[in-house]
């Protein structure tokens, strides 16, 4: 069992620095996210709870304890890396009971638990196999076998299911929770990909460029992202951001149409508004908010997507729930759900946000 | 557009028109040969010639007696002392040479894994000595022993190893560590640069796995690095074995195999036996002998190596 904390932590290579004063508390039990576009740090500020890189300045502690320079070995926590980082010259048996044989267990009780992790794996057929007659999806599960038989008090992912294919990274995907479901066990994983994000955790951090810029539940993040970077990375397809004026009591946009949105600050400044596809609606020619020309409309069964230009705006992606029957070349009118609407600052800070989804 | 195409071939389709048998049972020989008549005259052809003399008697200052004699030498051979001496100086020499240039080696590949200032000038540096003629290195360790120029025996009288800066090279019961030495300082490098290639081949997260894992730097190299460096480990020690076996210019420019016969080995008598006495056949023998000792000990090593590496 641990909670997490760390305060001020920093990280710089020579005079770069790569995070800066990162704040986070880790609640017992708790399933993190760390996310965020590749370079944003999210995997050095993994290692460094690791404990494979050392921490530049501020305190990491858990429960309490301050672990900057306890080695990664004393600080109970297993780790799953994107490369598995299985041991080829061993069978799948003793690459999971590697950290047992360490520290000197018992033969035969290393054999009951690695017998025991393989079975709630579906890896008892394989004990005796090398890594290298594995498929990238077993593998996948000897290293998490490898984390589960320490018992450890957390463990982190690194990104483990960048090398496996869509169908079998929704599998494991699903395995992951269960696992954390069964366990309890506080989670750190790293992830690019905002559903890995949004369907693991309960609280996702979206780190860019070295800094937290978002810390909330995966809905918190989609409806109410606290900047610009946060609204177009969680969400998909990409919010739609353009270019707006604040006027009474709502914004308008360059091609001079008014959209109303209560509870806005100052007019007359230059400001940003963001609307997800799924937010807009398709109307009749000249009915709506916007108007606009279809260029590609892709249907996908149970959505639609519509790559609309929009006139005296430029393009807006529109997903419409269901089927409708838009072509390329058609001329229709887009409805802004104004409740769903984002208004973001020049500086990208949101100033309004989505309401509340009751 | 493209006139010169003939409409009868399909795009992708060869255009060469040859039967079948020359292309499948002729033409890869062809392509071959120059390889396989290379290696048959180079190699075969003097093996074979070898072997048929340790059957003759090829003798320069005997030449009437010369003509086929059967296993003649071979029963010379079991009975002559000088052979089990040079056999049993064979394998004190191959095996503590191979033993200290391994271990210091891998020693100093290890060294040269870690990051340190100037890494690739030292890495450089330290294949030197295999760049060295042998014929220049021998000649400079046998000053280096010698006590009347070389330091070393006053040295080694110093530390209270000698009782007095003797010549080492002329004492039966040490001299053998004199072509000893200068063999390892040669033989270091080999090793040091074959290892710290396999080294660098080993993936980093494995120790970082390991290090979760609770493994102490001794357990990584034990449980990590010794298995990955294993086949490499396999087919040097047999190269260079092999190597050394039949490795004599040292020891004939430093000792010329003596004094009495105490650094004599088996390539070196051949040798001797050869181009000082001229007596081919004997010599051969002696070859063949050394020959199938090699095959059986690269036959054990490649047997042991089947069972225990992995990757």
């Amino acid at each position: 069992m641990a909670r997490m904390e760390l305060r001020n932590v920093r990280k710089s290579y020579g005079s770069v620095e790569v995070l800066r004063d990162i704040d986070l508390d880790i609640d017992d039990g708790e399933f993190i996210v760390l996310v965020g576009p590749s370079g944003c740090g999210k995997s050095t500020l993994l290692r460094m709870i690791a404990g494979l890189e050392p921490i530049s300045g501020g305190d990491f502690l858990i429960d309490g304890e301050r672990m900057n320079d306890v080695r990664p070995r004393d600080r109970d926590i297993a780790m799953v890396f994107q490369s598995y980082a299985l041991y080829p010259h061993m069978d799948v048996a003793r690459n999971m009971g590697f950290s047992m044989e360490i520290r000197g267990a018992p033969a035969e009780e290393r054999a009951r638990r690695v017998a025991e992790a393989a079975r709630t794996l579906g890896l008892d057929t394989l004990l005796q196999r090398l890594p290298k007659e594995l498929s990238g999806g077993q593998r996948q599960r000897v290293a998490m076998g490898r984390a589960i038989i320490r018992d450890p008090r957390a463990f982190l992912f690194d990104e483990p299911l960048s090398n496996l294919d869509a169908a079998l990274r929704v599998e494991m995907r699903l395995e992951i929770a269960r696992l954390h479901q069964r366990l309890g066990t506080t989670m750190i994983y790293v992830t690019h990909d905002q559903v890995e994000a949004l369907t693991l955790a309960d609280r996702i951090v979206v780190l860019d460029g070295g800094d937290i810029q978002q810390v909330g539940s995966p809905l918190d993040l989609y409806e109410r992202p606290a900047n610009r970077f946060v609204a177009r990375f969680i969400g998909s397809p990409t919010m739609n951001v353009v270019p707006a004026t604040g006027a009474a009591g709502g914004v308008r946009l360059a091609d001079g149409a008014r959209i109303a949105l209560p509870h806005l600050g100052d007019a007359g400044n230059a400001v940003e508004l963001g609307i997800r596809p799924e937010h807009i609606d398709v109307v009749g020619a000249g009915a709506g908010d916007l108007e606009a020309t279809a260029e590609l409309v892709e249907h996908l069964g149970s959505d639609t997507n519509v790559y609309a230009q929009v006139d005296g705006l430029g393009p807006m992606m529109v997903r419409v729930h269901g089927n409708i029957a838009a072509r390329a070349g058609d001329r229709l009118g887009l409805k802004i759900q104004a409740r769903n609407a984002h208004v973001f600052a020049a500086d990208g800070t949101a100033l309004r946000r989505a309401e509340r989804s009751a | 557009m493209n006139v010169r195409t003939p409409t009868t071939v399909a795009p992708g389709e060869t255009r060469a028109r040859s039967p079948l048998y020359w292309r499948y049972a002729v033409e890869p020989f062809v392509y071959l040969s120059p390889a396989v008549i290379l290696i048959t005259l180079v190699m075969l052809v003097p093996l074979v010639v070898g072997i048929s003399y340790s059957f003759q008697s090829i003798a320069i200052l005997n030449p009437l007696k010369t003509g086929w004699v059967g296993f003649d030498n071979y029963a010379a051979l079991w009975s002559d002392g000088k052979f089990w001496t040079a056999l049993g100086n064979t394998l004190w020499w191959t095996v503590a040479s191979v033993t200290l240039q391994f271990g210091l080696g891998l020693g100093l590949a290890l060294l040269l894994n870690r990051h340190f200032h100037f890494r690739r000038i030292v890495q450089a540096l330290v294949f030197l000595p295999w760049a060295v003629p042998t014929f220049l290195s021998a000649l400079t360790w046998a000053w280096l022993f010698n006590p009347v120029i070389g330091p070393i025996p006053h040295w080694l009288a110093a530390l209270g190893i000698l009782a007095e800066p003797e010549n080492i090279l002329g004492d039966p019961d040490l001299a053998m560590w004199g072509p000893i030495a200068a063999n390892v300082w040669f033989g270091i490098p080999f090793f040091a640069i074959t290892l710290l290639a396999a080294l660098q081949s080993i993936p980093g997260d494995l120790y970082e796995a390991a290090e979760m894992d609770g493994a102490s730097a001794w357990q990584c190299f034990t449980k990590i690095t010794l298995p990955f460096l294993a086949p490499m480990i396999a087919i040097t020690v047999m190269l260079r074995t092999i190597w050394i076996a039949n490795f004599a210019d040292l020891i004939f420019v430093m000792t010329g195999g003596g004094p009495a016969n105490a650094t004599q080995i088996l390539s070196s008598y051949v040798f001797t036996t050869a181009f000082r006495k001229l007596d081919f056949g004997y010599a051969s023998a002696i070859a063949v002998a050394l020959l199938g000792l090699l095959l059986v000990y690269a036959a054990i090593l490649l047997k042991i190596r089947q069972k225990f590496v992995k990757i």
